[in-house]
């Protein structure tokens, strides 16, 4: 295994400048990540919007309505003068006044059409929040009045103010949590792409750089190591260096999104990495056959894992970019690779049906490795019969 | 036989690299192939082993013809090669080991062969060294020890001393002695005619791709007509005394320089020939300072069958 060790000392020597990669793999990855928006919130709290109530009756009904809505809104004290409460409007101190008539619990026992008069923000949602809450008091007081004969107005306040403190507990369903993470996660697992691509071209153009000189190659041919056996342990160095650099970019996740990365989606974006890691190498193969010194895999690294990335979506989203850019990103494995991880971020369920389609994604992505893998084999030809 | 070589004939396109070729290589000896730059003496290496594809001819290494993949012959050849062949990444010692290790498997034998290289190329202080920071002269011998180390019973050498320093020169060229007393056969390319006259046993002269004389050195310069050069250093020159000299019967060619008074003679293949100059010096009274007779050279050998001076093409 001489070309297989030989192989991994030449990467030693240009460790430092592939550990820069990583390095700002990992410092964006996380900064990307955690940009990417709070976590959804779990935890549901009624909004109280801040009123003004002037109450010119003094029926119980009429004070239990002011009760009520204490327990449901800010109730701000503001003197009945008309200036005093349209600047209270208008500074956004209230968002809704709310006038009591005198009458008003005498008309609603009698099953009267009751009218509170009210002052809002024109189309604005505390109005209509304050609108229901409203409705629902009235509504509760109607419907005792009419099945419930002799009632009196303080018993028909109780009533309605022991129905009305019943609440309903709400729940947010946890798929909102699970699709926010997949997001979070989607978005690392997007950018990895650029710094795959970078470190892999890197690495492998510049090993193949050295194997391939002449005077190197040559004397490696005049040995009895037989040329296949050659060719195995490049390819197999190459192939645990992808492997390697997949592993590490892989680590971070793990330290930030945990035990998702264990489930089923978690794992699907595993895979889809592994893949396009793999795809990038055949690339970088192809790479190492075209370009000619270390300063153009340099150039190389950067242009073609830069302006790939860019134009598929692994740093910009992808329903940012213009049609035409999409075009002609998807002749780019990243295009797909990214897709792919947009899609198994917005899963709610893993079903078949959902994964089948990322699945043709991911062979779409094996296609490219093919792809490459087929050119480069024919140029190396070409060039060795040259 | 170690090496044969029948009629090769190797174009680039219009270009005849080797036209048809013909080497044999005795088991034990050390072999010169030499001619000027551009004379074929590297693509005739290359092709031997295997590295160039030829239009014409065979090649046999150890009785058997050679290829690409006859790796049983390969495992008894050592290359050194006129570029240096090494990984700029490797230590001095990593870079030995690789290969050797293309050869040997047992660790622990390619350990003490490692070894036995670097004493041999006397790199010892230098074994932790990545090559980039060895002089040109360390390198060449680096290059030699990843040829070597293997114990090879075939090492080829092509031009092997190309830009060094006389003292690694020199060590070197011991090296390749001693690598042939220890009973490896050696093939040595060069354009320095000095070099392969000193260390070879037998030579093949090179030109256009085609070997134009082969044998000893003896052998060579038996096939020309000049003999010795003989330098004579004349104070009080007058041009009579260059007609009279060329008029010598021994005489093939006369010249004299100006700048250090020396009058030399190129004489025909024979005895007496320094001794017919004296005495016609002291016939004439001549008087004569320094005197230097000096045998013919392969460049001699050279001039007489192309017409033209090895030394102007290198």
């Amino acid at each position: 295994m001489q070309v297989y060790k030989a192989l991994f000392k030449v990467i030693e020597k240009n460790l430092p400048q592939i550990i820069i990669y990583l390095i700002v793999f990992i410092g964006v990855a996380v900064g990307l990540s955690n940009a990417g928006g709070n976590p959804a919130d779990m935890n549901f709290t009624a909004t109280k919007v801040s009123i003004a109530f002037i109450n010119y009756d003094k029926s119980a009904l009429a004070e239990g309505l002011e009760n009520y809505l204490s327990k449901n809104t800010n109730m701000i004290d503001i003197p009945d003068d008309n200036e005093k409460l349209q600047d209270a409007l208008f500074f956004r101190e209230i968002e809704y006044i709310i006038r009591v008539p005198k009458g008003f619990g005498e008309n609603l026992m009698m099953g009267k059409a009751v009218e509170l008069e009210k002052t809002a923000i024109p189309g604005s949602v505390s109005e209509v929040y304050l609108d229901n809450i409203i409705n629902k008091y009235i509504n509760t007081a109607n419907i005792y009045i009419s099945n419930m004969e002799g009632l009196s107005d303080k018993q028909l306040a109780d009533f309605v103010e022991k129905d009305l403190e019943q609440k309903a507990e709400v729940r947010l369903n946890r798929k909102i949590e699970e699709v926010s993470r997949s997001q979070k996660v989607g978005i690392h697992f997007n950018y990895m792409a650029y710094s795959l691509f970078a470190v892999l071209i890197l690495g492998v153009s510049t090993v193949m750089l050295v194997f391939q000189d002449k005077d190197l190659k040559n004397r490696n041919l005049c040995s009895p190591m037989t040329i296949r056996s050659m060719n195995t342990q490049l390819i197999l160095g190459n192939l645990t260096y992808a492997v390697l650099a997949w592993l590490i970019m892989t680590l971070p996740g793990f330290f930030m999104f945990g035990s998702f990365m264990l489930t089923a989606k978690g794992m699907l974006f595993l895979l889809n990495s592994l893949i396009f890691s793999l795809t990038a190498l055949s690339i970088s193969f192809l790479v190492s056959i075209l370009v000619k010194g270390p300063g153009a895999v340099s150039a190389a690294a950067n242009v073609i894992s830069l302006g790939t990335s860019f134009i598929s979506g692994s740093m910009v989203p992808q329903e940012l970019l213009g049609n035409t850019v999409l075009t002609i990103g998807s002749f780019t494995p990243n295009y797909w690779y990214v897709k792919s991880n947009n899609a198994i971020a917005g899963m709610a369920d893993v079903t078949l049906k959902n994964i089948m389609p990322i699945f043709y994604n991911m062979l779409i992505v094996i296609g490219f490795a093919i792809a490459s893998l087929a050119i480069a084999l024919v140029v190396s030809k070409q060039k060795r019969i040259g | 036989m170690i090496i044969k070589v029948n009629n090769l004939v190797k174009r680039y396109d219009e270009l005849i690299a080797l036209d048809h070729f013909n080497l044999e290589v005795r088991e034990g000896e050390i072999f010169g192939l030499l001619g000027p730059n551009g004379s074929g003496k590297t693509t005739a290496i290359n092709c031997i082993l295997s590295l160039l594809k030829y239009d014409k001819g065979t090649i046999e290494i150890y009785g058997r013809p050679m290829a690409p993949d006859a790796y049983d012959i390969k495992r008894n050849i050592g290359i050194i090669m006129q570029n240096v062949a090494v990984f700029d990444e490797l230590t001095v010692y990593e870079n030995i080991d690789y290969f050797c290790g293309m050869y040997i498997f047992d660790k622990q034998r390619r350990r003490e062969l490692v070894e036995e290289a670097i004493e041999f190329v006397e790199l010892d202080s230098f074994r932790k060294f990545l090559p980039k920071k060895l002089s040109g002269g360390l390198l060449r011998r680096l290059n030699i020890a990843c040829g070597i180390a293997h114990r090879p019973k075939l090492i080829i050498l092509d031009e092997p001393t190309v830009a060094v320093d006389p003292q690694s020169r020199r060590k070197i060229l011991e090296g390749i002695r001693k690598l042939n007393e220890e009973g490896a056969t050696i093939v040595y390319t060069s354009h320095y005619m000095e070099e392969v006259e000193e260390i070879c046993t037998r030579i093949a002269i090179m030109d256009k791709g085609k070997v134009i004389a082969s044998g000893t050195k003896d052998e060579l310069k038996g096939m020309i007509n000049s003999g010795e050069k003989l330098t004579v250093e004349i104070l009080e020159f007058n041009p009579n005394i260059l007609e009279g000299v060329g008029s010598l019967p021994s005489i093939v060619s006369v010249d004299y320089n100006e700048n250090n008074n020396m009058l030399v003679a190129k004489s025909r293949r024979g005895k007496n020939n320094l001794s017919a100059l004296l005495e016609y010096l002291r016939n004439n009274q001549i008087n004569v300072g320094r005197i230097y007779s000096e045998p013919p050279t392969l460049n001699d050998v050279f001039l007489e069958i192309t017409g033209k001076e090895l030394r102007d093409h290198v």
